[in-house]
């Protein structure tokens, strides 16, 4: 399947004017799992903050869907970032909203021609797909950090997304907490089949979890590519 | 020459200021007059609950201040104008006291002091703890979704809170202090609409209408100005009381100055 992401000879330095990796250049395309492997501080979280448009390179150019990022109007941006979804380390939901409503907000603010109803309904049974068990409209402060993976996950899935990135997912997490959410991920990826996970993690201890084809490290500002399947 | 330098810079800052007002204020214009379809429903919700909490519930509150402010402007007018043989003027000093002046004012001040406190903290809070960045990654707009709708809510609860703090303020005044001095209800309301022309109602709507404007773009703008510290969240809310304090007095004044002068 084509290529989705390009990042095209791309350098990024930290605020001390270190380099986090110098003249990278990766590919991913649609169907593909990719796990990034990199210490902490070593340039991952720059990396998706990149492909969110959040962060934009140094040198370079980072190009989604062929559309380069750093040349993109904010209308741009946003209409690129519909077709992606995130899991970030820290698992940000908003706080004044539930925890359905936290899941149902890009389709509600997205698919305006969707029922509020059908909205929360598709919430409803994102969420019950990742396992929630706890209180749809509750709201989502005082969670523990499994529950707060799982909202953030169906929030990601909801608007059905081509690329799906997951920062540091398994992070304290339990052996079988990590199954639960690699399994939805993995059964996500088979039904979409033109799309691409791309998974971070300090090491490849949990690599077997979503069975990745390519693994990349980032050690020392470079970036070193391993094909697995 | 250094007192100089000091205050250009200081200039120069107040300046910057002004011009991030402006822009959110271009940008909620955008939203409200262009973009109103985008996540209609969503933005829609933020500014129904904006209007809920700032609005209907300082009800309360508004009713007793503005019953005591009523009954401490009318029992003072009582007890002056008819040793000045201007009883008449009741009517007069109460248009002019409360619908040119105080409505506007203490609507304000008490949506600075519970909603514009609680806009920056929570904005702060949503900055400090990546959830704004969170909204931006699902594609949307955090001026849109999340200013455009503080910034018109708190426009149509000062403005709906002015009109109220008027009403009660008034009829209050009269029910507490009028009452026992013998004027007849009729003849109050009477001295009152006849005091009453367009200018006064069309300037008390206006300064309602930009107080409103100032609060929710002066709370937004320090709210997300916080960065990645959780200490900043309460200096934010200061710098918001103290700006939007400042500026809706400043504004009350130029309006008064323009139309009254």
């Amino acid at each position: 399947m084509g290529t989705i992401v390009d990042i095209k000879s791309v350098s990024c330095y930290n605020e001390a004017g270190r380099p986090l990796f110098e003249d990278a250049t990766l590919s991913f395309s649609g169907g593909e799992r990719v796990l990034i492997i990199a210490p902490v501080a070593s340039g991952k979280s720059v990396l998706i903050r990149m492909l969110a448009g959040l962060s934009m390179p140094d040198k370079g150019t980072v190009r989604v869907f062929g559309e380069d990022i750093a040349s993109l109007t904010k209308e741009g941006l946003n209409k690129l970032r519909e077709k992606m979804g995130f899991v970030f380390h820290d698992s940000v939901l908003i706080s004044n909203l539930k925890v359905i409503e936290n899941v149902a907000l890009p389709l509600i603010y997205h698919r305006t021609a969707l029922s509020y109803e059908d909205a929360m309904r598709e919430a409803a049974r994102l969420l019950d797909g990742t396992g929630f068990r706890g209180d749809l409209w509750g709201l989502p402060g005082m969670l523990p950090l499994y529950a707060k993976k799982e909202i953030a996950l169906a929030r990601a899935l909801v608007l059905k997304p081509v690329i799906v990135v997951c920062e540091n997912l398994w992070d304290g997490l339990t052996d079988t907490e990590k199954t639960g959410l690699s399994s939805l991920l993995l059964q996500y990826h088979e039904s979409n089949p033109g799309s691409l996970l791309v998974f971070t993690a300090l090491s490849d201890a949990d690599a077997p979890h979503v069975r990745p084809h390519r693994v990349i490290r980032i050690e020392c500002s470079m970036i070193s590519e391993e094909i697995r399947a | 020459m250094e007192t100089l330098k000091t205050l250009g810079r200081e200039l120069l800052e107040r300046a910057k200021v002004l011009f991030e007002f402006w822009k959110i204020i271009v940008s909620t214009a955008e939203s409200v007059l262009f973009r109103f379809n985008l996540g209609r429903k969503a933005t829609l919700d933020v500014l129904l609950k904006q209007v809920y909490f700032t609005a209907f519930e300082a009800l309360p509150i508004i009713s007793w201040i503005a019953l005591i402010i009523g009954l401490i402007i009318v029992t003072q007018a009582l007890s002056i104008l008819p040793r000045l043989g201007g009883e008449g003027l009741i009517g007069e000093i109460l248009v002019w006291v409360l619908i040119r002046e105080l409505g506007p004012v203490f609507a304000s001040v008490i949506v600075i002091a519970r909603s514009g406190t609680a806009m920056a903290s929570e904005l702060g809070l949503m900055k400090s703890s990546n959830e704004v960045s969170a909204l931006e990654v699902m594609g949307i707009d955090p001026m849109h979704y999340l200013v455009a709708p503080r910034v018109l809510g708190t426009m149509i609860s000062v403005f709906v809170l002015t009109f109220y703090f008027e009403a009660i303020s008034i009829l209050g005044g009269y029910l507490l202090a009028g009452f026992g001095k013998n004027i007849a209800f009729s003849v109050f309301v009477d001295s009152i609409m006849q005091a009453m022309g367009f200018v006064e109602v069309s300037v008390s709507l206006l300064k309602s209408l930009l107080f409103g404007l100032i609060i929710g773009t002066v709370s937004s703008y320090y709210g997300l100005r916080v960065k990645r510290s959780i200490t900043e969240i309460p200096q934010a809310t200061t710098k918001a009381v103290m700006g939007s304090l400042r500026l809706v007095f400043v504004t009350d004044a130029v309006i008064t100055i323009l139309f009254f002068i």
